[in-house]
């Protein structure tokens, strides 16, 4: 039985693909236990974001050829790239891009967005360099929604989006915004926007929230987008005095870890932030900037 | 069967049918353009079809006292009535179609049989013309209920596609659920475009409205034509010096009277000079089905006034009595105290004008709620007064003003609603937000929230957040961040309402005082000045 179910899962290329990248990541991985954070800084955010890939060795290492991804932006709100609500289109594209040069089935783009889900879709810019890099755009569908048992230590359970889960690899692109709950929304409070059911309910317990949340989609990859920040009036803002141009792409497969060198960004340390030391308990990741291999680069 | 038929005039039917079946899809057309189609600025709707109305038009300019130049359109069907007869009714209005193509299935089905003359009065409908016409000289607008077009767009906006939006879903699902991901991916991407909200307050009375309009076909051809329609009426009445009339050659006439029997609209075409000019909608069926290819409707050039418009039995009398009956009426309609005080649950959308104007004018056709994105525009029940039945109010626990959205202002067919740039209406103030701290959650629970503040998409938020202190039974003092709104920042759109996760009887809501539309519902007094009390603190 179990023989029979590894052959098959071995002809369908599953498990074959999944060792190979295993054996990948271990060649050109950082030192042992220290996970890899690419800080990039630059005038367009395509190319930051391209060479923050590069940096960790490249999409190769994280998606494999045949896999169908899902690359989750924040799409949240109604709102022009230049506000800085949701993620930078710029980013989103070049993350289609690379996705697709990697070999990838198909990549697909989606977020339950807070306002009417088209508006958002378009008005950030999204929807259109989403398709004009060959990526699948999907509005959140009804639908096309199940409670999956989280096992999280607050939520057992919760619904969530199928489009997301069904993914054989999922690829983070939050945007660093100020929250006045959880102080910072970057990678682990942009799982929301997985989910789907009474969101609203999650923010008497946000930060063990956000850990269960993230402990339970398990990114491949996380490209946290810094090119333009929401300092204040988040998580939407409004106004450009609300943003600051910080023009940087962060990328690591660590979440944790991103999330930490994001928190710099607004003058913070990661330490102050709950859910980056409930994250860290729960071994996801290090916010301990010490720990992490920096990869530092300009273009 | 068809031998003795006239070719020419079976051709000019089949034109019909196709000119109904073209209105009826432009309509439809239009109806399903007023959305957020990716542009925040649409074009013509379905509210063009309004324009051309001139019972509309009389009764919006009359009962509101003010010209609203798109209206200028409908001095073209009136000027076309006058030489063409009420071919409106026949060829253009397309719920004159809906009428005739369910009375021609009850027809098919055996649900109808015609009698070989219609002995009913016809006079029904100039009663409701004349109540209708005499309500307005007081300000009192009553065409919206029975007017075609915004009966039509009303069912459908509020009944019929919402209905539909439910069928889709649960048919994308079923897709899904049998694993036809494509076909319910198709189906429920159809759905979004198309933008259909799918829940109405009064979704099930106006769908039942709808479907007895139309069942009553099955007891009489279009009996909302005959018998109902005002606009049908008001064009009667100018039916008059039709250049087109009806002509039986008496040498080929058999008297068989099918031409009667079968007259959709109890014109009576046999005998003659009993015709009734003002009941003719010129669908030509009787032309096209008489077996000897009597009926002609020939052209005279030179006007001849019409012996006979519409012997409808319209008795003096009873046409007083209903005149008296619409004047009778306008007191009954301004009993509420809602012409006094203004209503806090009455949040009308952004660009409607102050309510006296605003219930003169709006004809209650849902074009707004079917435009809103998110389904928060719901017809009126009791909050506006019996006057106000079915005209729009934010209704925020079903949907919230869309920050960046003027889509109702756009579609508004009497300027009830001004049209408006997503720069003015940000500027516009449609309530207040207002925290009941007894349910909120931080303050009552001691348990963090901030759902609203992060909603609120002014900036600076118009929902400041404070930190509030809270005993618990057990003694302990907890301390948590809680909305406190800004009165004057807040635009009243709702979206802390609506996301507020105090589901059954928000925390925080929305009332209708302080919009800018209004100066009675005033909520603050602008006192400015060096002296003014209060003035600096807390800003």
């Amino acid at each position: 039985m179990e023989r029979r179910r590894f052959l098959r899962e071995l002809a369908v290329g599953g498990l074959a693909a999944g060792l190979g990248t295993r054996f990948l990541a271990g060649q050109a991985g950082p030192a042992a236990g220290q996970p890899l954070l690419a800080v990039v800084e630059g005038d367009s955010p395509a190319a930051i974001t391209k060479e923050a890939v590069a940096a960790l060795g490249g999409m190769k290492r994280f998606v494999s050829r045949g896999d169908r991804v899902v690359i989750k932006p924040n799409i949240g709100w109604d709102r022009t790239p230049e506000m800085a609500a949701c993620t930078n289109p710029d980013v989103v594209r070049t993350l289609v891009e690379l996705t697709l040069e990697a070999g990838a089935k198909e990549a697909v783009v989606i977020d339950n967005s807070t306002n009417q889900a088209r508006r958002c879709y378009v008005r950030s810019g999204i929807m259109e360099a989403a398709k004009q890099a060959g990526g699948k755009v999907l509005y959140p569908d009804e639908n096309r929604v199940r409670k999956a048992a989280l096992k999280g230590e607050w939520l057992k359970e919760w619904d969530v989006m199928l489009d997301v889960v069904e993914a054989d690899k999922v690829i983070n692109v939050p945007i660093a915004k100020h929250h006045s709950l959880s102080r910072l929304t970057m990678g682990m409070k942009n799982w929301l926007g997985a989910c789907a059911g009474a969101r609203n309910q999650l923010h008497q317990k946000l930060d063990y929230a956000m850990v269960d949340l993230a402990a339970f989609f398990k990114p491949a990859l996380t490209v946290l987008d810094c090119y333009r920040i929401l300092v204040r009036n988040g998580p939407q803002g409004g106004r450009l005095s609300d943003t600051k141009l910080t023009k940087t792409v962060l990328a690591g497969a660590d979440p944790v870890a991103v999330d930490a060198y994001g928190a710099t960004f607004f003058d913070m340390q990661p330490a102050e932030l709950l859910y980056l030391r409930l994250a860290q308990e729960r071994g996801l990741g290090t916010y301990d900037l010490q720990k992490v291999r920096l990869e530092k680069r300009n273009v | 069967m068809k031998k003795g038929t006239s070719k020419k005039y079976r051709l000019v039917r089949g034109l019909r049918v196709a000119s109904q079946s073209v209105f009826v899809l432009v309509f439809l057309w239009l109806f399903i353009g007023a959305r957020y189609t990716g542009e925040d600025y649409i074009g013509s709707t379905v509210q063009r079809f309004f324009h051309f109305d001139p019972l509309l038009a009389l009764v919006t300019v009359v009962s509101a006292r003010m010209v609203y130049a798109w209206f200028a359109f409908s001095l073209l069907t009136v000027a076309l009535t006058l030489v063409l007869g009420r071919f409106f009714c026949g060829w253009v209005c397309p719920f004159g179609s809906v009428h005739q193509f369910s009375s021609f299935l009850a027809k098919k089905t055996g649900f109808l049989k015609p009698p070989r003359e219609e002995k009913a009065g016809l006079a029904s409908k100039y009663y409701i013309l004349f109540l209708i016409l005499a309500a307005a000289l007081f300000g009192l607008d009553l065409a919206g209920w029975l007017d075609p077009f915004s009966f039509l767009t009303r069912s459908l906006a509020v009944a019929v596609f919402p209905a539909l939006a439910h069928a889709m879903s649960n048919l994308s699902g079923l897709a899904y659920g049998v694993g036809w991901m494509a076909f319910g991916r198709a189906v429920s991407n159809l759905a979004r475009n198309w933008s259909l909200n799918p829940t109405f307050t009064q979704g099930f009375g106006v769908g039942l409205l709808f479907l007895a309009a139309v069942g009553l076909n099955a007891r009489k051809e279009r009996f909302w034509c005959r018998y109902l329609c005002p606009t049908g009426a008001l064009l009667g009445l100018l039916s008059r010096w039709n250049a087109l009339k009806l002509r039986i050659d008496d040498a080929a006439c058999v008297k068989c009277g099918l031409c009667t029997q079968h007259c959709e609209t109890q014109a009576r075409p046999y005998p003659n000079d009993k015709w009734r000019s003002g009941e003719c909608v010129y669908c030509f069926t009787c032309a096209a089905i008489c077996p000897t290819s009597a009926i002609r409707f020939p052209l005279r050039l030179s006007p001849e006034k019409a012996g006979n418009v519409s012997d409808a039995a319209i008795g003096r009398r009873r046409l007083v009595l209903s005149t008296l009956l619409g004047v009778v009426a306008v007191p009954f309609f301004r009993l509420t105290p809602a012409a006094k005080r203004a209503s806090a649950k009455l949040i009308r959308p952004p660009g409607s004008l102050p309510e006296e104007k605003f219930l003169a004018k709006c004809v209650k056709c849902g074009q707004c709620m079917r435009a809103c994105p998110t389904n928060g525009l719901q017809p009126a029940l009791g909050q506006a007064g019996p006057e106000g039945v079915w005209t729009p109010v934010l209704v925020p626990r079903v949907g919230y003003c869309e920050y960046y959205c003027s889509l109702c202002t756009q579609v508004c067919p009497t300027g009830a609603i001004r049209k408006l740039t997503i720069e003015q209406k940000n500027a516009v103030k449609i309530g207040t937000a207002w925290v009941n701290r007894s349910r909120c959650i931080p303050h009552v629970l001691g348990k963090p929230c901030i759902v609203c503040e992060e909603h609120c998409p002014v900036s600076p938020k118009a929902i400041r957040l404070v930190e509030v202190e809270t005993r618990l039974p057990s003694g302990e003092t907890v301390v948590q961040k809680a909305p406190f709104v800004d009165v004057e920042t807040c635009i009243g759109c709702g979206i802390c309402e609506n996301k507020c996760p105090v589901v059954d009887e928000p925390a925080i809501f929305v009332t209708s005082v302080g919009e800018s539309r209004s100066a009675r519902n005033r909520l603050l007094l602008e006192i400015t000045g060096p002296d003014a009390p209060g003035e600096g603190q807390g800003r």
